[in-house]
């Protein structure tokens, strides 16, 4: 991997050419937050930015999509081209980048690829930034707060400059375009980089244990903690729409009244809604608010482990703050864990005689969450 | 009677934009002028004219740049001409890219200080080329809105 430098004062001058290779978009202000948008000037953008309202998901997974037309007298007519318009997406935190990598587990690897996402993925330039973790990031428990792929470029702040990683030829490409803005670093910011490594590593301050989570998600399979978040959970879906790697959706052919032309859409769903799980005849798998956000929790850091090895949680903190409820899933981690109450507050299962171990079902081990629609 | 052609200058330089004004108004365009990137594409759309000068550092140093990636975004000005004009080659001797690589979606670069006759023969130029690869549709500047 090739590693370059460059000062922090050009690096308006490298984002400048930017747009050569794709449709610039950047964290910029968004009412109290933040968004990955396009910026109409690089004062817009913002690099030191603690989490963007929405993960960059957003941007290879649209929240409505139209795939194709269909037209008994003329067929199908795919989308798919618009789907590979280059972009530069600048700015990216690593546990977004890492969410990415998640998503392509699912839709770009294995034998039943999304052509549209994989047409996004691979028409979009990422460039990844260092981020100063607040309360609410957790990425380091999730080992998600360094990524060594995903990235054409990432910059790690060095004070005065940025450490920039060239992750792939194309990321290569970008600093051969930029003429002499890159320097070539020395070993004294390479010591100045892995003395911030460590200071950025230490300043995560919230932490949640995850290496038996999978076999405690089975032990508590029918615990008192689902009923009692199923009881304050609103079923809104806010958790879902902020999550880097919620990628459950809705596909509905929508045809105009009296024609049999029409669109095929594709949209955002969320496994907290009612209707999710219904199936014709009325069926719903998941119809209390209790059964629908265990079922969200076990996909991510049960089902997801089965299937692919790690949980699909990056640590971004997004659910926790956008819950109405309140509902902070490192808090429900405790909880399940026995070092939490309902509301959240710290205990211990030794200091809580109160709490009844809650045995397992027959048969409850057997029970694999499934990866969601 | 032939319309005059428009000619946009994007500068926050007055005295540049009145030089160069004069010059192109002397040789028969009607100008317009705005002193900023968000101002000069407000300007650009409202009256889509035949031409854009566009200076580069202005507010911000680059904000030239991202000016013309958002007039490339308006339908109606993907293919008005535009010359940048500017001196941020020789201010700013980190950044040597070559704008003739290609990345600029500009028609011209064009240093500052610039030379007057180049300058106009370079306008009529592009603005002669657009009109011949348009004629038979409405030219850029008669666009009905």
């Amino acid at each position: 991997m090739k590693i370059l430098k460059i000062p922090k004062t050009d690096l308006d001058l490298f984002a400048s050419i930017l747009p050569t290779f794709g449709e610039l978009h950047a964290p910029v202000r968004r009412g109290r937050g933040f968004a990955f948008d396009r910026p109409a000037l690089w004062s817009d953008v913002q690099i030191n930015y603690p989490r963007t309202i929405l993960p960059p998901r957003k941007l290879f997974l649209p929240p409505r999509e139209l795939m194709f037309h269909f037209d008994p007298a003329e067929g199908y007519s795919s989308l798919l081209a618009e789907a590979a318009t280059p972009r530069v997406l600048f700015g990216v935190h690593a546990y977004d980048i890492y969410g990415l990598n998640i998503l392509d587990r699912v839709f770009a690897q294995g034998p039943f690829r999304d052509p549209y996402y994989v047409a996004r993925r691979q028409h979009t330039i990422i460039i990844g930034v260092d981020v100063e973790p607040d309360e609410g990031h957790f990425a380091r428990s999730m080992n998600a707060d360094f990524v060594d792929s995903g990235f054409d470029l990432f910059l790690s702040d060095l004070g005065d400059h940025w450490l920039v990683l060239v992750g792939t030829s194309r990321g290569d490409d970008i600093v051969v375009m930029s003429g002499s803005l890159f320097e070539t670093p020395s070993e004294e910011d390479f010591n100045e980089y892995k003395r911030r490594s460590t200071s950025r590593r230490a300043a995560y301050r919230t932490h949640v244990e995850m290496g038996d989570l999978p076999e405690i998600l089975e032990m508590e399979y029918h615990s008192q903690v689902w009923e009692d978040l199923g009881a304050r959970c609103l079923s809104c879906g806010s958790c879902s729409m902020v999550c880097p790697t919620c990628y459950c959706f809705d596909v509905a052919d929508e045809a105009a009244l009296g024609s049999r032309a029409g669109d095929r859409v594709r949209t955002w769903d969320s496994c907290l809604f009612k209707t999710h799980a219904l199936v014709a005849g009325g069926e719903n798998f998941r119809h209390s608010r209790a059964s629908r956000i265990k079922f969200r929790f076990y996909h991510k850091q049960r089902g997801f482990v089965a299937e692919y090895g790690r949980p699909s949680c990056v640590g971004c903190g997004r659910c926790a703050a956008s819950c109405p409820a309140g509902i902070d899933i490192t808090t429900v981690i405790k909880m399940i864990r026995g070092q939490a109450d309902a509301h959240g507050d710290r205990t211990t299962a030794a200091s809580n005689p109160s709490r009844e171990p809650v045995p397992a079902a027959p048969g409850a081990h057997l029970v694999h969450p499934t990866v969601g629609a | 009677m032939t319309t005059p052609r428009s000619v946009l200058i994007i500068d926050d330089d007055p005295d540049f934009a009145q030089a160069v004004g004069g010059l192109l108004a002397s040789s028969g365009y009607e100008v317009m002028t705005a002193s900023n990137g968000r101002d000069g594409l407000d300007r650009a759309k409202k009256e889509l004219p035949d031409l854009i000068l566009l200076d580069v550092m202005m507010t911000e140093r680059t904000e030239g740049f991202f000016t013309l990636q958002q007039i490339r975004r308006v339908p109606a000005l993907q293919h008005t001409p535009v010359i940048v004009v500017s001196s941020i080659y020789t201010d700013q001797s980190v950044f040597r890219v070559n704008p003739e690589a290609g990345w600029l979606p500009a028609s011209l670069f064009l240093p500052k200080p610039v030379d007057p006759a180049r300058l106009l023969q370079e306008s009529a130029r592009l603005i002669d080329e657009l009109a011949a690869t348009t004629s038979g549709e409405p030219r850029a500047g008669s666009v009905t809105r």
